[in-house]
């Protein structure tokens, strides 16, 4: 198997832990294929926090879920590779390993946050037991006394007040901020090499949002995770990312470290983006917004994607795509504008 | 609020329901234009003298709220007679009902039998022919008049196959009875309990270890049963696929997968998750069943509390009609009570 | 099917301009009414499960309607009485029928299948009726019960409980077994009532005694019938008066009736729509039941499950032509409503019909 796995193709740069390239996800529904995420790459270094950030719809969450397999129909993985650096130092990838070693990776090695805490907590179980299967099914022998009591552990970590008795508790017993706790220390039962947080902080009051972030930011210090922060919320990247992907109805338009996208931003749509954040030390008449509406997926635009909302598009925009573009050191943004004659 | 008080709270609740059947039912009877009384005694024992006596016991001359309350008194202290056959009501219920027991439950098994496999198949076949043909089924069970049902299941299974029987019920050794009807003198609560019991032919046997009578009680009425399980097991089918499949369409399930939860554990999330509407569904039709099957009663000639009810009707039997009713009203009450209760244990969101 | 999508436009369209007439306006205000109607019609089209169950029902319709006016032979004229050898007579072969019914005889030497067509008329008028007197009854109080709540929800739900806890069955015995009489007084002293419901279930006058039989199932149906529909409308009620935009009826000073029929009953009807389809294919499998049970009229009225019951006598030997038939004639009528129903269910689910509106624009795109 493992003779397998070491195959020359998967070559995955050593301070990196996650490589994916080329992703493309579509769902075949009734109304037609929804190309979701098309042609989609990516990577994280160890212990490092990258944000995908994106309109509601742009595919963030579908990209993250194809990289665990967890599309199901009418979605499909159509292509791609998502190479991951296991702890035994193999390399594999995604989305051809064989289900029981996905089985294993899941919920051990790479770790979810789902963006609704509340669907995604079974309700006829309580939140020990949640951690309790998380770790059981992940190693032989584990008794139920000691898996409640890390339990206990783990949600003390998560700042949670009196674990001891909220161990017992059932999901609908907690308020929203508390569920989402949960989850987090759930996600952390097995100490995962790489987390993904999907809007990890949405429906949340903003001080319990700063909690939160605060909370994960030391987690992930503590466990020197890598980190995938899904969101839509750009003051959140600011605080927690390494580096930035902005995407685009189903495409990466630019990426570059925190610094470069928030000070230099290139792609029309990030600037626009960033626009649309309203600075709180100034008055504002009019909230920035950016014209037209997010494409249908179904058709999506021939060209640059963005080109219907650009105010900067040319005819060449309308009809070829545009390649990545290097700009800085690991500053690439895909957009004709940069184009090297 | 605690269990208890939910539970003294619904019982207050019964308590207007059943004062409610009671009065319905006698003042159904009490429209009835025809003499009771001549239909109780029947056309040869016409002699005047009789007929007064007995109006008089059942206060039919007095005012209708008296006869109500006499009744509903006897009822209460367990002393109505049963005017026809002159015995008392209770002890008639009680072998009878024994025997609508046993229907029920082999009904209910073959319901279960049939309906849950029939249901998972059709979740995890969804839109195949498998799916189709369940769906088929369950129209079909739900369309076909039962009484012609019997009579093709008696046809094949009884006249060309002679692979059961239609007369008698089987009972336990007279040895048996005696033992466990002697059994509340010897321990109070748990003897009464187990006499109880014991008025189901196919428990006493359990309990004396003659485990043929219920290898026979299954021979005798495995007919009436495959019947009521294959009129509704595609319903039930219905329904445990579709809550199945809402289950495994939660965004839980997709979270176990992303723990790394192996596939019996993701299953068992669903399973239990669906649960909750089949155990409402099956619970109201182990009640239905228990509150006598009247026209499978009729055609697999069983002497249940069905068949006693619609006799007692047909004579304009009274007695018998209010206590037939009441137990009826007892035990919807009592099934509705349970299936709530089997609710909260399933759900802990539920809590009263 | 395209057949069907077309009836059934014309048959929204002649609605909507019946509605233009008298409103002038109506079609342009309600243009996206008709829209949703059309797409449930084209829905419906679409679905074997409905199709199939639709002509099915049409069928029974029809031949409901015309029956007892197309029967060849008086359902009161026993042949026996002529030869005995017309009893339980066999079904044929036509070639070598000469002249002998196609389906057989029954007890009395009567055609089957002319007697069935009585049948059908007073099974057809039984269910539909019950559905459609009980579940308005179930849903009126159901809305009340839902909105108003406190006491009148106490008292609603309390009586509910009371009819649910009576076994229907039961129920329906003591009314079949009480009513006969009295209403056969009303019957005979009233000719007007007696003409009507003679010819609404295809009967002779003479037989009022019967009719009155009849119309004390169908009266013990209808209150079986209703409890279930308050308790689901109730259910549904609840849930919905929580929503803003009963909050905002409310603050815009409606009326209570206005609110329950306009605002509460549409977002509530649908699943009781389904359900009504599904009982009626009930009620009819349950009148026949009581009348196999000897609760509904006797001799000569050739109501269904009482030809069954009688057949049953001598069933496998002689009758077995007779059950069959008959049985199966009554899982042909169930089986259509049901069927209907089933498909009634995806159809007036929006998702649905979303899903088709999406499909036909593609296409009308692709057309040009």
């Amino acid at each position: 198997m493992i003779v397998f796995y070491m195959d020359n193709n998967l070559y995955l740069p050593e301070n990196e832990i996650l490589r994916v390239e080329d992703l493309v996800v579509k769902f075949y529904t009734y109304a037609g294929v929804v190309h979701a995420v098309s042609g989609v790459s990516f990577y994280v270094k160890n212990g490092e926090a990258i944000a995908l950030v994106g309109e509601t719809g742009c595919g963030k969450t579908v990209t993250t879920r194809a990289i665990t397999r967890l599309i199901e129909s009418p979605g499909r993985v159509e292509s791609g590779r998502a190479l991951f650096r296991r702890p035994n130092g193999v390399v594999v990838d995604l989305l051809k390993v064989d289900p029981e070693t996905l089985r294993e990776i899941r919920g051990k090695e790479i770790a979810y946050i789902f963006q609704d805490p509340t669907s995604a907590l079974d309700p006829l179980y309580t939140i020990g037991f949640h951690i309790h299967e998380t770790i059981a099914e992940h190693s032989k022998n584990i008794k139920k006394k000691y898996t409640f009591k890390k339990a206990v552990e783990l949600l003390r970590q998560a700042l949670i007040p009196n674990p001891e008795v909220r161990v017992k508790n059932y999901p609908h017993e907690m308020s929203g901020g508390m569920r989402q706790r949960s989850v987090i220390a759930i996600s952390l039962s097995n100490s995962p090499r790489l987390l993904i947080a999907d809007e990890p902080t949405t429906n949340l009051d903003v001080t319990i949002q700063a909690q939160i972030l605060d909370l994960l930011r030391g987690l992930q210090e503590q466990y020197k995770m890598g980190v995938i922060l899904i969101t839509h919320n750009l003051g959140i990247v600011a605080e927690m990312a390494n580096r930035v992907y902005v995407m685009y109805a189903g495409k990466i338009v630019e990426e570059g470290t925190t610094e470069q996208i928030f000070y230099n931003p290139q792609h029309p749509y990030t600037k626009l983006l960033l626009r649309a954040v309203p600075d709180p030390t100034k008055r504002v008449e009019k909230l920035e917004s950016i014209p037209g509406v997010v494409p249908s997926l179904i058709n999506p635009p021939l060209g640059c994607r963005f080109h219907p909302r650009c105010p900067f598009a040319t005819t060449k925009c309308a009809s070829e795509e545009p390649p990545m573009i290097q700009v800085e050191n690991e500053h690439r943004v895909s957009c004709w504008l940069f184009e090297k004659s | 609020m605690g269990m208890a008080s939910f539970l003294v709270r619904r019982f207050l609740t019964f308590i207007p329901t059943l004062i409610g059947v009671l009065l319905i039912t006698y003042l159904i009877a009490y429209a009835i234009p025809a003499d009771p009384v001549r239909a109780w005694v029947g056309e040869k024992l016409m002699n005047p003298q009789t007929l007064e006596q007995i109006r008089v016991k059942y206060k039919f001359n007095a005012p209708w709220y008296e006869q109500f309350t006499f009744l509903v008194q006897q009822l209460l202290t367990g002393q109505l007679e049963d005017p026809v056959r002159h015995r008392n009501v209770f002890t008639e219920i009680t072998s009878r009902f024994g025997v609508t027991v046993e229907v029920a439950i082999v009904g209910f098994l073959f319901l279960v039998a049939i309906g849950i496999p029939l249901g998972l198949l059709a979740a995890v076949f969804k839109d195949t022919p498998v799916d189709f043909a369940v769906r088929i089924m369950a129209l079909v069970g739900s369309s076909l008049p039962a009484f012609v049902l019997y009579y093709f299941l008696i046809l094949l299974l009884f006249v060309y196959t002679k692979t059961t029987y239609l007369a008698g019920i089987p009972e336990p050794t007279m040895a048996c009875k005696t033992t466990i009807s002697t059994l509340p003198h010897n321990t109070p609560i748990l003897g009464h309990l187990a006499s109880a019991l014991g008025s189901v032919p196919m428990f006493s046997a359990i309990m004396c270890g003659e485990f043929n009578v219920v290898v026979d009680t299954f021979k005798r009425l495995y007919l009436p049963g495959l019947a009521l399980g294959l009129l509704n097991g595609g319903f039930i089918a219905r329904i445990v696929r579709n809550s199945l499949l809402d289950a495994l369409s939660a965004e839980f399930i997709l979270y176990g997968k992303a723990r790394g939860l192996r596939r019996l554990s993701v299953w068992k999330h669903a399973l239990k998750n669906a649960m909750v509407p089949v155990v409402t569904v099956l619970g109201l039709n182990f009640g239905g069943l228990l509150s006598g099957a009247i026209i499978a009663e009729t055609v697999f000639n069983i002497p249940g509390i069905g068949r006693y009810m619609y006799e007692a009707i047909m004579r304009l039997n009274f007695p018998v009609i209010i206590a037939c009713t009441f137990l009826v009203a007892v035990i919807y009450v009592t099934v509705n009570l349970v299936v709530d209760i089997l609710y909260a244990v399933i759900d802990p969101r539920i809590r009263y | 099917m395209e057949f069907m999508y077309k009836a059934l436009k014309k048959v929204i369209w002649l609605y909507a301009n019946a509605r233009e007439k008298f409103s002038p306006g109506w079609i342009t205000k309600n243009s996206s009414r008709i829209r949703e109607w059309e797409l449930m019609a084209y829905a419906y089209s679409k679905s074997p499960i409905g199709v199939v169950g639709g002509i099915i029902v049409f069928v029974v319709f029809i031949l409901s309607v015309i029956g007892p006016m197309i029967s060849w032979e008086p359902y009161w004229e026993y042949k026996i009485v002529i030869n005995e050898s017309y009893r339980y007579m066999p079904p044929c072969l036509p070639p070598s029928c000469s002249g002998n019914p196609l389906l057989g005889t029954d007890e009395w030497g009567r055609d089957v299948l002319a007697m069935s067509l009585y049948g059908m008329r007073i099974s057809f008028v039984i269910s539909i009726v019950v559905v459609l007197l009980g579940a308005p009854l179930g849903i009126i109080l159901g809305l009340l019960a839902g909105y108003k709540g406190g006491l009148i929800d106490e008292v609603l739900m309390r009586v509910t409980d009371i009819f649910l806890a009576f076994p229907g069955l039961v129920l329906a015995i003591a009314f079949a077994s009480v009513l006969p009489q009295r209403l056969r007084g009303v019957l005979e002293a009233n000719s007007a009532l007696r003409v009507f419901f003679a010819s609404l279930f295809g009967l002779r006058e003479a037989e009022y005694g019967q009719i009155a039989a009849l119309l004390s199932i169908w009266f013990a149906m209808v209150i079986v019938w209703w409890p279930g529909y308050a308790r689901i409308v109730r259910g549904s009620t609840l849930s919905v008066k929580e929503m803003p935009f009963i909050e905002a009826a409310k603050l815009s000073g409606l009326s209570t009736w206005s609110i329950l029929f306009r605002h509460l009953l549409p977002n509530v009807i649908s699943p009781i729509l389904v359900m009504m389809t599904f009982d009626i294919a009930t009620a009819t499998l349950f009148a026949a039941a009581l009348s196999f049970l000897g609760l509904g009229p006797q001799e000569p009225v050739p109501e269904l499950g009482f030809m069954i019951s009688k057949a049953g006598q001598f069933f496998p030997e002689r009758s077995s032509h007779v059950v069959i038939y008959l049985g199966s004639l009554l899982l042909f009528i169930a089986i259509g409503w049901n069927l209907l129903g089933d498909a009634l269910r995806d159809i007036l689910d929006p998702r649905t019909r979303r899903a088709i509106e999406y499909r036909l624009e593609k296409e009308k795109k692709k057309r040009g």
